[in-house]
């Protein structure tokens, strides 16, 4: 070769066999593959075992330096320069080489324990180092994906690896951990060298390997007489250098000069022994004691020894063994040989001895050859002997060794660069054959995994990588951790980056530090997988990836980051309830350890529906309770419309007070008035399966001084703003008492929601914006959430009722402390049964000095609730509804509430001042079964012109249930027996489930109609007590008069001890009023109804306790607009004698009959009666014509004739035919005349009434007919 | 015999818009996040796979341990259903696959539905877990 091209060569990382490999290689030369090929090109290099005496040790150990160490430095070359010749004399340059030098009692197996020590001080050293930036922010994926390795991927990695690697080192199963030759160094203070010298190479004492005969003891020995400058004088060394020369021959002898330098210390920079010196003496000046003489002269020796020994002893060697595998093996009669005799072994048991194999068997010799080659770049040669030696050890199913074979073929190829697949092939065959071997070849799969893992990444077979970390073998769970990142990361380099996977790896890997203890590392890798579970929808990924590092970042004591990730859990809703638990244990256990407090903002727990916020502010709007504020405002408003002064009214009366008060800018916003509350409701979610106790719920709120006021006005307004400049003075100088906020504490269990009321009342006037709620999950663990401005806009554009407040709700302007009244009803149901009368009283307050005037009142439902005069509030319940003599105001009473007709004008003297409270008898009944809620509206103004408002209004909402209890019906029918009488039937049932009633009055309500028992009360109901579910049906007779004093009452009661109450008093009659209002229909006529009033008690349960005197329950039930008409206008009654006595002297018999028809239309009517011959019953159908009814059955026929027989006959003489016309309201009488021939009884019924309403335009019936009333005339034969 | 069986199908940007343990196995407290770390690590070789074939159902894409992941990509807004299970019955899992699919088409068909969001119906998580005990 020549020398240009050896420069060439030098300039390429590796040495090459051949020019195409060597172009081959250049294209391929990239980093990573230059990584690999380098590590193996360290890994892979001869071995020289050296056998010091102490002497020679204490003498190097002057410069904190080994005798190894010491020439550890030099043993690399970078360019040697050594010529070599292949088997087949092909000459080529070795540039890179290095040498391995070790102790004879380390050329062995390591120990495992040692090892595995080792490992876990690697590891735990790695993971002190991380402690500056393990509390940091885990940096983006993006970034991380992009950079290049080093960067991320822990450097300790790379050293772990090489550990791991050597871990296995010194097997007899593979020839290139064998030494080459074998250093004797003795020291010149030494007594009887050379004796030494051969003391050193003493069986006994050299290595397993040697001794063993798994390789040939017999290496080349150099013999090295090692001087210390500094103990003794260079003449008894070169003394001894030609005693040595003398025994070992010339060649094989050197002499060392050490510690040259006598008195100062050298100091190297850089010191060569840095990167090898020993753990210990890190402080000490390493080779401190050797001048450059000795140094070069280190250099020198190592390098004569490399290049003049150990190569082309190699290279000897190599000639050897290649010329006996080519005598043995090579050939078509070797191989068939082989093939045979190896057959024949098939048979021995498949457990051979492990030295099977010695050094002078043929397999380990072409194993050697191949190794040797390898170590001499002789790739070629190397791979044909190992593909040899792979077919003969798995014939010999010696796994171990045939796994190594492949293992270096695959390294083989790899380095000859020219089939990628079959070196992966190799490796693989190799890695899964030493899984196979089981525990014994663990180590070397591992060894043979990160080669192969390092090939793959060569070739950026990245996941492929990945996938074998996954699989080397982990007995140490901290191994598999440390396997388990770096696959990872092979993930993350893969192209493109597998992010989840290398999150999922990360995690595995974070799960066995952890189990290792290795918190460090479990922290570090799981941060990195946080970069990519960060905000993963994966619930069960998230909470367990940040549960985990809060608490190991919490058990380090780092509490503060570990809350950071303990905060990310709480909102764990989709796990079980014992995980719930589990995380709040620990999440409240490392709180209270942080010693911290922490405020959250949209803490999660509980989740705040924000949805569900509702602010109650009252302007001059007051509300009674909060349910009443919840009430829609068009009800509230159509029920003021009448009492407060109209909007368009308003807004010039009240508005231009308000203007000079208030800048333009702030009449949008909403007014509170400063000390009264502001109400907010807002609902809390509690997301867990567990109750959590929240404490201090409070609403933030945010106060400013009112800094428009004065720009707004500052030209006009100077009189009227003094009050003002003082408010704004004092309010800077007290923050504290700006406003108050209430604090709540609820408890709220599993997946419960609550709504939370929060009140803030501002103290000064100015302006205040809600900015949010805050409260305690624990004492110092506070959330809160601020209203965004932009939620609560869109909630008002769905809630059509809070429109017209604008979009700063939350923002309220304080205006001056102004009186507002409190009004509460006392004794007022909450439950009651219907017709229920109660009277209450209504009681208001005014806690402000500013008394209030000109109160008015309005009620939603006035059949409910009705007010009293002011002074009933004295008198006697139920007693003063008892009927009294002096009724001398009560009409007056009644036209008072009708004429207000809805709005209630309190006297016109009515003041509330401060504690003085004011009282208003209020009437209930209970009108109508059912839920009720009652509005009540009251209206006041304010006795002071300064103020920003002139009226206010309270407005109270009640709500009741109104339980069943009679139902009461009438039936009326008229009387056949009398003019203008009727028969009213009266049901009762009582409906309730429990209490009895006891009937106590039955009213006629006016003056028109005076009602009687037809039986005596004790008669049909003589127990007097109306049982639950009992049914009552009594008769009464109703007649129509005009007078005025008159029985209207009936007493149903059983007893008569107690007194008739009067109907036509307040409030009976009040409520009788709006129950006709309420009963009135579309067309009825007030001249034939009648109204009634059934009054009752309800019995005492026993229930109640007896010493508290319960006033008797009064229940009234009042049926109005009873029609008494029927279809027909007219009433007729037949008259006259019922029996007759007759002698028959001129055969029949006359009897004089009176007929009074009576018209109770308004109408003229015209009357046509018609008498008839045939008997009652079949009468004619009259004078209708056309359609008639033929709906009656045959069987009719033979009736008739039945009663025809058996009637006598009689005839009604006279006209047969007379026409009347009635006036209205008149009534006339006909005599008739009807003649009978016979004693005997008839039936006188067989008449009609044909009526025809004349002069009337209505659509009703405008004629009919009526048929005759039985009338029975008895005639008698008078003797 | 016991068997794991973790249902899940997610939408697009991989939301998990339905998951459910359709396994006979006791539930354990740590298998919850595991299946999920299987399957969402499965993604990745999913995103890969996917584009290869036309076939809707891969069996078989990643593996951890002896839990298996299949998969059935539909055509609809990139939605996979994903199935994590230790039993080897290929035909079983593909129809019920393929039923689940058309129960999903039938979600998707409701005009309520905004496609994407979690699947709450519990009458679609009924017929589900149905489906797996008839087929798995």
């Amino acid at each position: 070769m020549s020398s240009n091209d050896s420069n060439k060569i030098c300039r390429t990382p590796v040495t090459e066999l051949t020019r195409s490999s060597f172009l081959h290689h250049r294209i391929m030369a990239d980093p990573a593959h230059f990584a690999f090929r380098k590590m193996i090109l360290d890994e892979i290099t001869p071995v020289v075992m050296v056998l010091p005496t102490p002497l020679v040790e204490q003498g190097c150990q002057k410069n904190g330096l080994s005798f190894v160490q010491m020439l550890t430095p030099f043993c690399v070359f970078n360019n040697i320069d050594v010529p070599v010749r292949t088997a087949s004399d092909q000459p080529y340059r070795l540039q890179k080489f290095k040498l391995r030098m070790f102790y004879g009692s380390d050329i062995r197996q390591p120990n495992i324990e040692v090892t595995k020590e080792r490992l876990e001080k690697v590891i735990a050293d790695a993971g002190k180092g991380e402690d500056s930036d393990l509390y940091l922010d885990p940096s983006p994926i993006e970034t991380m994906a992009t950079s290049s390795e080093p960067e991320f991927v822990p450097a300790w990695f790379q050293y772990f690896n090489k550990e791991l690697v050597r871990s296995v080192s010194f097997s007899d199963h593979e020839a290139f951990d064998h030494p080459v030759a074998c250093l004797l160094v003795v020291s010149s203070s030494d007594e009887d060298p050379i004796n030494k010298f051969v003391d050193l190479f003493n069986t006994n004492q050299l290595p397993p390997l040697l001794s063993d005969g798994a390789m040939d003891p017999k290496i080349p020995k150099y013999f090295i007489l090692v001087h210390d400058n500094q103990t003794g004088s260079l003449e008894r060394a070169t003394k001894i250098l030609a005693e040595m020369r003398n025994t070992f021959g010339s060649n094989d002898c050197r002499l060392l000069c050490i510690n040259s330098s006598q008195d100062q210390l050298i100091d190297r920079e850089p010191n060569p022994w840095d990167p090898y010196g020993s753990n210990a003496s890190s402080g000490q000046n390493l080779g401190c004691l050797l001048n450059h003489e000795d140094v070069d002269e280190l250099k020198d020796f190592v390098r004569n020894l490399s290049s003049k020994d150990i190569i082309p002893n190699m290279e000897q060697r190599i000639r050897v063994l290649n010329q006996q595998v080519s005598a043995t093996r090579k050939g078509f009669r070797n191989q068939i040989k082989n093939l045979w005799w190896r057959k024949g072994k098939e048979d021995t048991p498949e457990v051979q001895s492990v030295n099977m194999y010695t050094f002078n068997s043929i397999e380990s010799q072409i194993r050697v050859l191949g190794d040797y080659a390898f170590m001499l770049r002789d790739y070629e040669l190397a791979s044909s002997n190992y593909r040899l030696l792979s077919t003969d050890y798995k014939l010999d199913k010696a796994w171990k060794r045939y796994a190594g074979v492949q293992e270096m073929m695959g390294l083989t190829y790899f380095m000859l660069n020219q089939s990628k697949k079959d070196a992966e092939y190799c490796m693989e065959n190799a890695f899964s054959t030493y899984l196979r071997i089981g525990t014994s070849g663990k180590g070397n799969a591992t060894r043979c995994g990160l080669w192969w893992v390092e090939m793959l990444k060569t070739s950026g077979q990245y996941k492929d990588a990945a996938s074998v970390y996954f699989r080397i073998p982990g007995d140490e769970p901290l191994h598999s951790a440390v396997m388990l990142e770096q696959a990872s990361y092979c993930y993350l380099l893969a192209k493109p980056p597998m992010l989840r996977k290398y999150g999922f790896h990360l995690i595995l890997s974070g799960d066995l530090y952890k189990k290792c203890d290795q918190i460090k590392h479990a922290i570090r890798a799981y941060r990195n997988a946080l970069s990519v579970f960060k905000g993963t929808t994966w619930s069960h990924i998230h909470d367990h990836v940040h549960f985990q590092i809060g608490k190991w970042y919490a058990f380090l004591g780092r509490f503060d980051v570990a809350m950071k990730h303990m905060l990310e859990i709480l909102s764990c809703s989709h796990q079980s309830k014992t995980m719930q638990e589990l995380y709040m244990r620990d999440f409240f256990q490392i709180l209270q350890k942080t010693g911290k407090t922490y405020s959250i903002s949209r803490l999660q727990l509980p989740i705040v529906n924000i949805s569900s916020l509702s602010v109650v502010s009252e302007d001059h709007r007051t509300y009674g309770s909060l349910a009443a504020a919840s009430v829609k405002e068009s009800v509230w408003q159509s029920l003021e419309e009448e009492m407060v002064p109209s909007l368009s009214n308003a807004k010039t009366t009240w508005l231009d007070l308000q203007s000079k008060l208030l800048p333009n800018k702030l009449k949008q916003s909403n007014i509170c008035v400063a000390g009264e509350a502001l109400k907010v409701e807002i609902s809390f979610r509690n997301p867990l399966q567990l109750s959590i106790p929240i404490s201090n719920v409070t609403l933030m709120c945010e106060y400013s001084a009112n800094e428009a006021l004065p720009d707004a006005n500052s030209s006009s307004e100077i009189q009227g703003d003094e009050d003002g400049k003082i408010a704004t003075g004092s309010e800077s100088s007290s923050d504290t008492s700006l406003f108050t906020s209430s604090e709540v504490d609820i408890t709220l269990a599993g997946g419960e929601t609550t709504v939370a009321q929060l009140s803030v009342i501002p103290r000064k006037e100015g302006l205040l914006r809600v900015t949010g709620v805050s409260w305690k999950l624990s004492d110092s663990m506070i959330g809160f959430y601020t209203f965004d401005a932009d939620l609560i806009k869109k909630k008002i554009s769905k809630q059509k009722r809070k429109a017209k407040q604008d979009a700063n709700k939350l923002e309220f302007l304080v205006i001056k402390s102004l009186p507002r009244l409190e009004g509460v009803i006392h004794n007022l149901p909450e439950t009651v049964y219907a017709g229920n009368l109660h009277r209450l009283s209504l009681e208001l307050r005014n806690s402000s000095e500013i008394s209030v005037k000109n109160l008015k009142m309005k009620i939603s439902h006035p059949r409910f609730l009705n007010i009293g005069n002011p002074e009933a509030l004295d008198v006697n319940f139920p007693s003063c509804l008892e009927k009294k003599e002096s009724c001398a105001h009560k009409d007056a009473d009644l036209d008072a509430t009708k004429l207000s007709e809805t709005v209630f004008h309190f006297p016109k003297d009515t003041i509330i001042h401060k504690e003085t409270p004011f009282f208003l008898p209020l009437w209930f009944r209970a009108a109508t079964p059912g839920n009720m809620s009652l509005y009540l509206t009251i209206y006041y103004e304010i006795d002071d012109k300064s103020t920003a408002m002139r009226f206010r209004t309270l407005r109270t909402h009640h709500m009741l249930e109104v339980l069943p209890s009679l139902d009461v019906s009438f039936f009326i029918s008229p009387c056949s027996s009398r003019l203008q009488e009727y028969v009213v039937r009266m049901d009762v049932i009582n409906r309730t489930s429990l209490r009895n009633f006891k009937l106590h009055q039955l009213s006629s309500v006016g003056n028109e109609w005076q009602i009687s028992l037809i039986e005596s009360i004790e008669h049909i109901f003589p127990s007097g007590n109306l049982e639950p579910g009992q049914a009552l049906s009594c008769f009464l007779k109703l007649r129509n008069v005009k007078t005025t004093e008159t029985e209207m009452d009936v007493w149903l009661g059983s007893g008569s001890s107690e007194a008739i109450l009067d109907t036509k008093r307040a409030p009976l009659v009040n409520f009788h009023h709006y129950e006709r209002l309420h009963q009135k229909t579309s067309h009825q006529e007030n001249q034939s109804t009648v109204d009634f009033m059934l009054i009752s008690r309800m019995e005492e349960t026993e229930t109640v306790p007896s010493d508290v005197p319960t006033p008797p329950q009064i229940f009234s039930h009042h049926a109005c607009h009873c029609s008494v008409s029927t279809k027909r206008p007219i009433w007729w009654l037949l008259d006259g004698p019922r029996v007759n006595h007759c002698n028959f002297s001129n055969s029949f018999c006359e009897t004089k009959l009176k007929m009074t028809i009576h018209n109770s239309s308004c109408f003229v009517v015209s009357v046509r009666i018609n008498t008839f011959d045939s008997p009652p019953g079949g009468s004619p159908s009259g004078n209708k014509v056309g359609w008639h009814d033929m709906s009656t059955p045959p069987s009719d026929d033979t009736k008739k004739l039945v009663s025809l027989e058996s009637v006598p006959p009689f005839i009604w003489s006279g006209s047969s035919t007379t026409r009347v016309k009635l006036e209205p309201n008149s009534a006339t009488e006909i005599s008739l005349l009807v003649t009978t021939f016979a004693p005997g009884t008839y039936d006188l019924s067989n008449y009609t009434l044909n009526w025809n309403i004349l002069d009337s335009n209505s659509s009703r019936e405008k004629e009919g007919v009526c048929y005759g009333r039985p009338f029975y005339l008895t005639i008698l034969r008078e003797e | 015999m016991t068997s794991t069986a973790c249902f899940m199908i997610v939408s697009r940007n991989d939301i998990p818009i339905y998951e459910a343990e359709v396994g006979t196995a006791p539930k354990k407290e740590e298998a919850a996040h595991q299946h999920q770390f299987i399957l969402h690590a499965a993604l990745d070789v999913v995103q890969d796979l996917a584009w290869t074939t036309s076939a809707m159902f891969l069996k078989s894409v990643d593996r951890f341990n002896d839990l298996v992941v299949s998969v059935y990509v539909t055509a609809v807004s990139h939605t996979r259903l994903m199935l994590l299970h230790d039993s080897r019955n290929d035909d079983g899992i593909k129809s019920f696959f393929q039923e689940v699919h058309e129960l999903y088409i039938k979600i998707l068909l409701n005009p309520l539905y905004l496609p994407g969001s979690r699947v709450t119906s519990s009458h679609f998580d009924t017929k589900v877990r149905g489906l797996a005990r008839r087929y798995l």
